[in-house]
């Protein structure tokens, strides 16, 4: 990636996921103008399936898309009865990579949302809402200027 | 009527009198109950026969729940009892049965003997019919509703992608002018960034739009609605949808166009949701006058007898009413285990008109 010379993500998700004991780590970003800012899953590990490569978020749908559009953390602690059923399939990153509990946040570029950070893990209840924050707080000052915590705490308040 | 054949008439008579499923009572002039058959004494209680074959003109009030007029379903003014000379050929009235509950009858009475002034009350049994009307005022219903649904999301589709839509669009180019004016660059950011979020919105209104209902179906037909929305739902859900269409670009009734894409977009949308697999294979066709669509998966299938809904139950049923619509055949087979297939055959007479 072109743009990428000051910040090495593929390196620093695979360093998250064994910090963390995480299954799965992906980062979707907001693309380009000639892209028409489309938002792709640009850095995975842990994956299962090379399908994220096919998937387009669409704003406001799904985990990166809701994340994205809100520029809030989401976080499922139980994805088989939160998502049960008739809701999974609005959630195709989370099917392909047979997550079972996971989190989200939103990366920020110039007080804007410019991508999405998902971590999960293939056990229920692995992620816990105390694991999350932990990472959060972790995140926030490890992962530079993408992520500041007080920037999703001004969205939330509003 | 022949002489002779008088007591063969009036066996005739004791037998339907006796083994009718219809109720029959014989009133005299007062109102009094001479007699009753077999099929009238079932559906009254105990307790009001004992009361009618004692003499009591109100006894039958106990067990009748007013008929029918112009004014009200279940009336007793101007009671059908009330004036011994009139005769009623046919009206509906509401008996309180044993067992049954209230329940509507077609009722008829008349005078048969001038003399005495014995008339005849005949009750029979309208629930069948009545379940039988209902159903079918239940379809003509689902149809209408079906029928304004889609009137509605064609109206508000075509809104937003003719009007606010187009609007937004002009609006971006504006904004787009801006970026090659003379501005700072912290203000050439800001126009970027916002260039950015009107984008999105854009395409949010155009899936909205596409959503709702694709103009590419009422412009292009069938295959091209098909083409775009699975190439939507293969970037949106992960879902490859293996699609094969012979029409050469037919074109076909609007209602026929409709009816096929809804039924195929909620099959495919059942195969996302409940199948759990990556592929699913769509094909439409046209054979020997008919407009034929198969859609298939190799996924979890379900049990077509003992079958509880993941979902809510009414796709099937609105899929089913849909294809009635244009006189169309639906079927649905699935095996557990073994997938799900869908069929619908729709009639199109002597084929589409080319394009």
């Amino acid at each position: 990636m072109e743009n990428q010379v000051d910040f090495n993500y593929q390196q620093e998700i695979e360093r998250l996921k064994e910090k963390f004991g995480f299954d799965y780590i992906g980062i979707a970003l907001a693309q380009s103008l000639e892209h028409r800012f489309e938002m792709k899953w640009m850095y995975v590990t842990g994956n299962l399936s090379e399908q994220y490569r096919l998937l387009k978020v669409q704003y406001g749908k799904g985990v990166a898309g809701v994340v994205f559009k809100t520029g809030k953390p989401m976080f499922v602690e139980d994805a088989e009865q939160a998502l049960s059923g008739d809701n999974l399939f609005n959630y195709p990153i989370v099917v392909a990579e047979g997550l079972k509990s996971f989190g989200a946040i939103p990366l920020y570029k110039n007080n804007r949302v410019n991508g999405v950070m998902l971590v999960g893990s293939r056990k229920r209840l692995a992620l816990t809402s105390e694991g999350f924050a932990q990472f959060k707080k972790v995140t926030g000052k490890e992962f530079g200027q993408s992520f500041q915590e007080e920037m999703v705490k001004n969205e939330s308040d509003q | 009527m022949n002489q002779t054949n008088n007591t063969d008439v009036s066996n005739l008579l004791m037998k339907l009198y006796g083994n009718s499923d219809e109720a029959i009572f014989f009133f005299d002039r007062q109102g009094r109950v001479l007699s009753m058959n077999a099929a009238a004494e079932q559906i009254i209680d105990e307790d009001v026969f004992e009361q009618m074959m004692a003499g009591n003109t109100e006894a039958i009030c106990k067990t009748c729940k007013g008929y029918t007029s112009s004014e009200e379903l279940q009336t007793c003014l101007s009671c059908y009892m009330s004036d011994p000379t009139k005769d009623i050929g046919s009206f509906q009235v509401y008996f309180d049965t044993k067992g049954r509950g209230i329940i509507p009858y077609s009722a008829s009475i008349q005078t048969i003997d001038e003399e005495t002034g014995a008339r005849v009350f005949m009750l029979r049994d309208l629930t069948d019919q009545y379940k039988t009307q209902e159903e079918l005022n239940q379809k003509l219903m689902m149809k209408r509703v079906i029928k304004a649904q889609e009137d509605e999301r064609k109206r508000l589709s075509r809104e937003l992608h003719d009007g606010v839509a187009q609007e937004m669009l002009s609006s971006l180019v504006d904004l787009r002018v801006l970026k090659y004016m003379n501005i700072e660059d912290d203000v050439l950011q800001k126009v970027q960034q916002t260039e950015g979020s009107l984008m999105r919105l854009l395409d949010d209104i155009r899936h909205l739009s596409v959503e709702l209902r694709p103009a590419t179906l009422d412009d292009l037909g069938l295959e091209a609605a098909f083409r775009t929305h699975f190439k939507w739902i293969e970037k949106n859900y992960g879902l490859h949808v293996n699609f094969q269409a012979d029409l050469q670009t037919k074109r076909y009734e609007g209602e026929i166009e409709t009816v096929v894409y809804r039924i195929c977009q909620e099959s495919v949308f059942n195969a996302l949701k409940y199948a759990e697999i990556g592929e699913v294979v769509v094909r439409l066709y046209e054979e020997e006058g008919y407009l034929h669509l198969f859609v298939a998966d190799e996924g979890r299938g379900f049990q077509m007898e003992q079958f509880s809904p993941k979902g809510t139950g009414l796709g099937i049923y609105g899929m089913k009413e849909r294809a009635e619509l244009v006189d169309g055949r639906f079927r649905i087979r699935s095996e557990l285990g073994k997938g799900t297939v869908i069929l619908l055959k729709v009639p199109v007479g002597k084929g589409g008109d080319a394009v």
